[in-house]
């Protein structure tokens, strides 16, 4: 197996994001393959990174020539080589959609490598301040992104992401300073080493500030207001690609924080409460909504707040279920977004985009044999082995709510008259959708590295 | 070799699907693929020699075929229970299916792709030997019927169905889980429960969960919408088959899993556990609500889906008060119904295929003109009003005895009304649609669906003769459960109180019928028109606000005496349900202002909070 140096996940979109306006400036058409070509590259190597992860364990690069704990380290371990595929190969199947558009605009195709290459990165990276700046090219990109629609709805999302994004940023900032002020390193490793010298004062807060500005990128409760908004402002290309990527490395930093960084009991505390809070109000703010694509935006919440309890379990067996759901939710999710363009009645008259994304609302509410069952299975089965009944009785009372709402979903879909989608969208929801099928038949495909993952983190490991 | 089955099946799901375009070619291949798993499974049990006695013998069943998933194994076996119900679904499946290829026109591949996808799910239920096996198959039975209910595409049927199987499904997983809490292990075979109430909770709760497939009131709201507004040969194996798996779950979980000593354990009445007291009470409540509400229907599929959740609801008084004599009357009653109503929903589709009208009191006197469907529609109403010699008959008497042994003062008589009521909404169904005035002037179904219906009925008219063989499938479950098998022949079944025998009751009442006819054939008849009857020979163009059809208002006393009790009472409850949910969905709405300064308030306001939570902690 070739071994892939992690680095080029994230330099070759970010070398390749620059040259796209020369590209554009020879032929404004070849902007889009250029683009979709960059993303099959990547796609590649965080296959083969992947595939060297799982064959030879973790692999670590250091760069700029100094040592870690002062260098940067990029730290690949299984749950950052799984994530890592999921991001590059889902965005550049969501890409595909992009060519059925009559607009080609090259800053949307720059911005979409970006975001690609820097969520790539905060799920690779093994340094608290690399992570920082990775979570910042995510949001400036992003911003950028919800606005590329140009209309009244997309400009008062983005505004909104700004405004709350900022104001995470600064508190993770902050999280960063207190950490740094009494440890005088960055390495997450380090930083887990030699976390016990800090005082527990200065602890707790480093792990409220870094909570609070994770969680507005994680789309926690109440952490995100922007989250409703700037889905519906987006292009349903955008809203499908942030499901699957910055929201995604967004819940594996909470991950990273609760148990590499920070692995204090309070905080499993904390984060099981915001996810269990977050699960409920985003599925019943769900319940009432009209607009189809207001109402993904909503239950996405609430997946972010089942993913959140399953993280914070702290168990292999929950730990499984997380991954599980991750994946699931992020094909799941970004099928439903592409899929809701023009979403009315009739919508689900035509089999080529009924059955995606009948498939793709079965994976979300948790039926076999589809990967959302899988995680909701394990992590129902964590749950039960400790006897917490109450957390159960709440993921099943909210998952009644969500089977009311996607069933209205679906009402409104069928009758009237048939229509379609461009040809590329009905592709890549029909490729997101047999993604599912496989991952929900064949579950030990994505189980074993599950396993090591969970493993992993267990042991305080990348 | 089950599993390869299963890959078949899924093959045929994929190839009926691009046969969108022609539906007899897809419905051929989908009747092929649906007979698959039967041979598979006769072959797996070892039998391929199949003459009827010997097809309905005890099988020698082999140990179990575990498949390895990763994150789960599968368990899949052939047990008594599972054979039994494969049998009663395995046969009227493909005979849905022949009757679809004529009845169903419109998307024909997504059709017979759903309804091969319920059968997948239903045979894996049948077969499988551990809970995520179980639940897994139960789902995807579950949504394949979703898919068919969003092809009729009612709004009621299909938010109805979605939340009250989500329901279904979380009480089977929380129930589950609670047993994998207990006893570590989600293998049937190595669950030994005890007697703590997390046991008592977990049965209840998956019996629960069970009963809103089986449509058992309150259970049952979702039942008449998706009845009422699906495909009737989809209907038809629904309620025929599909339903009795929740039932075949109960049996699994009360009998083979907990066992009657543990049910027993929890205090018992009569001898019969207060478990399983509780259910018959239910099953009873269900008999006779269902049966009320059946008689208000004007629309021919909804007396039948009420008529259904009536007909259900004895399977659950025989399962609840669980001795020998009423297990065997379950499944006995299983059987009918399966057939029965299979063949009333699809005389049901035929009637519509040629008037389409569902109306009761817009059709009348096809009987004349669709002699054929009438006579299997007849024969199925006879089973299903229990009339003496019909196999119905023959359940509901073990069921009613059963009940009396057990000197149930509240059941039975209960049962008995219900009985009763029967007859009055299946008089409706005889007199409004097949008899009375020909109102249309139609043809006979088609060859497809009669033959369909025809080979439904098959199976009532030889239940009807040999009784005893369905006591001799029962016989290996009893004794699973560690019971007497009832004492049987082929035509008598005796029990404590009396013997059954069905050749004496058929020479009796073949003798009652020859005298009844001489009698009545002694006198000439004279036909007078409906209009004479109803307005004593006044010209009817004075009457025109009077409705001339027979089944019009015909149950008015009976309709007001019941109605307000019994008309939409689950049903509002479940609108009551949903409208606090979505109440306080408003409130969580709410909470999205739309305001950037809101938003930014809740980051401050929650880091406060922490902060003052850390120190005051």
């Amino acid at each position: 197996m070739v071994s892939v140096p992690p680095v080029l996940l994230i330099a070759l979109p970010l070398l390749f994001a620059f040259f796209a306006p020369l590209v554009n400036m020879w032929s404004r058409k070849a902007v889009k393959v250029y683009t979709l070509l960059v993303l099959i590259l990547n796609a590649t190597l965080s296959y083969l990174l992947f595939a060297n992860v799982m064959q030879n364990g973790v692999v670590y690069e250091q760069l700029s020539g100094f040592y870690p704990p002062i260098g940067i380290l990029l730290a690949v371990g299984p749950i950052g080589a799984i994530l890592a595929l999921l991001i590059n190969t889902l965005s550049t199947i969501v890409y595909l959609t992009y060519f059925g558009e009559a607009e080609n605009s090259v800053k949307f195709s720059m911005l979409y490598m970006l975001v690609t290459a820097s969520s790539t990165g905060i799920v690779i990276t093994g340094d608290l301040f690399n992570m920082f700046v990775f979570f910042e090219i995510t949001a400036v990109g992003s911003y950028g992104l919800v606005a590329s629609m140009r209309t009244k709805e997309s400009f008062e999302g983005a505004f909104k992401y700004i405004v709350l994004g900022s104001i995470g940023s600064a508190f993770i900032l902050l999280g960063i300073a207190t950490i740094y002020g009494y440890l005088k390193t960055l390495n997450f490793y380090d930083i887990a080493l030699r976390i016990d010298t800090m005082p527990p004062t200065a602890r707790l807060m480093s792990f409220i500030f870094l909570i609070i500005g994770i969680g507005v990128e994680a789309e926690i409760f109440p952490l995100n207001g922007w989250v409703p908004d700037a889905y519906q402002g987006a292009s349903n290309r955008v809203a499908s690609f942030f499901s699957l990527g910055p929201s995604k490395a967004g819940i594996y930093a909470i991950a990273r924080l609760i148990f590499t960084l920070l692995p204090i009991l309070s905080g499993w505390q904390l984060a099981l409460l915001l996810g269990v809070f977050t699960l409920i109000i985003g599925e019943l703010a769900a319940l009432m909504q009209e607009d189809p694509k207001r109402m993904l935006a909503y239950s996405s919440i609430g997946q972010m707040g089942l993913i959140l309890i399953a993280l914070s379990l702290h168990s292999e067996t929950a730990l499984i279920a997380a991954i599980f759901l991750m994946v699931g939710h992020a094909l799941a999710k970004s099928l439903l977004f592409l899929g809701v363009r023009d979403y009315a009645r009739g919508t689900l008259r035509n089999p080529l985009i009924a059955a995606p994304m009948f498939i793709g609302i079965l994976s979300i509410i948790g039926m076999p044999p589809f990967p959302g069952f899988w995680g909701k299975w394990y992590l129902m089965k964590d749950l039960a082995s400790q006897g917490a009944w109450l957390i159960m009785l709440v993921i099943i009372l909210t998952a009644i709510v969500e089977s009311v709402y996607y069933a209205r979903f679906l009402h409104r879909g069928t009758g009237g008259e048939k229509r379609k989608l461009s040809r590329s969208e009905t592709a890549a929801i029909i490729i997101l959708a047999s993604l599912l099928i496989l991952v929900g038949i064949f579950p030990n495909y994505l189980y074993d590295p599950a396993v090591r993952a969970a493993a992993s983190l267990l042991g305080g490991g990348p | 070799m089950i599993l390869e089955a299963f890959g078949v099946m899924l093959l045929a799901v994929v190839v009926v699907l691009a046969l969108d375009r022609y539906p007899r070619i897809a419905a051929a291949v989908a009747i092929i693929a649906s007979l698959l798993p039967l041979f598979a499974l006769t072959s797996w049990a070892g039998i391929m020699g199949i003459s009827l006695p010997s097809f309905l013998a005890p099988l020698e069943f082999e140990s179990s075929l575990v498949y390895n998933l990763g994150p789960g194994t599968l368990n899949l076996a052939i047990t008594p229970l599972g054979w039994f119900f494969l049998l009663l679904l395995a046969t009227s499946f493909p005979l849905a299916l022949l009757f679809a290829s004529s009845f169903v026109r419109n998307r024909a591949g997504g059709f017979y792709a759903g309804m091969l996808l319920t059968m997948l799910g239903s045979f894996g239920v049948l077969l499988a030997r551990d809970a995520l096996t179980f639940f897994l198959f139960w789902e995807i039975m579950s949504w394949s019927i979703l898919a068919m209910v969003l092809r009729g595409g009612d709004r009621r049927a299909i938010v109805s169905y979605l939340s009250f199987g989500s329901l279904s499904a979380m009480l089977l997983l929380f129930g589950f889980m609670m047993l994998y809490f207990k006893t570590g292990t989600f293998l049937f075979g190595d669950m030994h429960l005890d007697t703590s109430l997390t046991t008592l909770v977990a049965l209840s709760m998956i019996v629960a969960g069970l009963a809103v497939k089986g449509a058992l009131m309150p259970l049952h709201v979702w039942a008449p919408h998706v009845y009422s507004r699906s495909e009737e040969p989809f209907v038809a194996f629904l309620s025929g088959g599909l339903s009795k798996l929740g039932y075949f779950g109960m049996l699994l979980f009360m009998y083979g899993i907990a066992g009657l000593s543990l049910l027993s354990s929890w205090g018992t009445f009569r001898d019969v556990s207060y478990f399983g007291y509780a259910l018959a009470v239910i099953g009873a409540f269900t008999a006779f609500a269902g049966t009320v509400l059946a008689v208000m229907q004007d629309d021919l599929r909804k007396l039948l889906a009420y008529s259904s959740v009536g007909q259900l609801g004895y399977i659950a008084i025989g399962i609840g008060i669980g001795t020998p004599l009423a297990l065997t009357g379950a499944l006995f009653q299983a059987l009918n119904h399966t057939f029965f109503k299979a063949v009333l929903f699809l005389a049901a589709g035929a009637v519509y295929y040629r008037t389409g009208k569902w109306k009761i009191s817009e059709l009348g006197g096809l009987g004349y003109r669709m002699p054929f469907t009438f006579l299997a529609a007849l024969f199925a109403i006879f089973a299903l009003a229990a009339i003496p010699i019909t196999s119905g008959f023959a359940a509901k008497w073990l069921l009613y005895e059963a009940a009396i042994e057990k000197k149930f003062l509240f059941v039975t008589p209960i049962m008995l009304i219900a009985g009763v009521g029967a007859f009055l909404y299946a008089y409706k169904i005889l007199y409004g649609v097949f008899l009375g005035e020909p109102r249309y002037d139609v043809k006979e179904a088609p060859i497809s669906q009669l033959v369909a219906m025809w080979l439904l009925v098959l199976p009532l008219v030889i239940f009807l003769i040999f009784p005893g063989w369905v006591a001799d499938l029962a016989a290996p479950i009893l004794s699973e459960y560690g019971m007497q098998p009832i004492p049987h022949t082929p035509y008598v079944i005796t029990t404590n109180l009396a013997a059954y025998n069905t050749l004496a009751v058929i020479f009796a009442l073949m003798g009652a019928l020859l005298v009844s006819l001489i009698l009545y054939k002694w006198k000439p008849q004279e036909v007078v028109p409906h209009e004479d009857n109803y307005l004593a020979g006044e010209p009817p163009e004075l009457y025109e606000y009077i409705s001339m059809h027979a089944a019009s208002n015909y149950y008015e006393p009976f309709e007001d005496v019941f109605g307000p009790v019994f008309r939409r009472g689950a049903e509002r409850a479940w609108e009551i349900i949903l409208a606090a949910a979505e109440f306080l969905g408003n409130g969580a709405r709410r909470l999205y202002t739309g305001l950037t300064q809101d938003y930014s308030i809740y980051i401050l306001l929650f880091f406060l909070i922490l902060v003052g939570w850390w120190l005051l902690w």
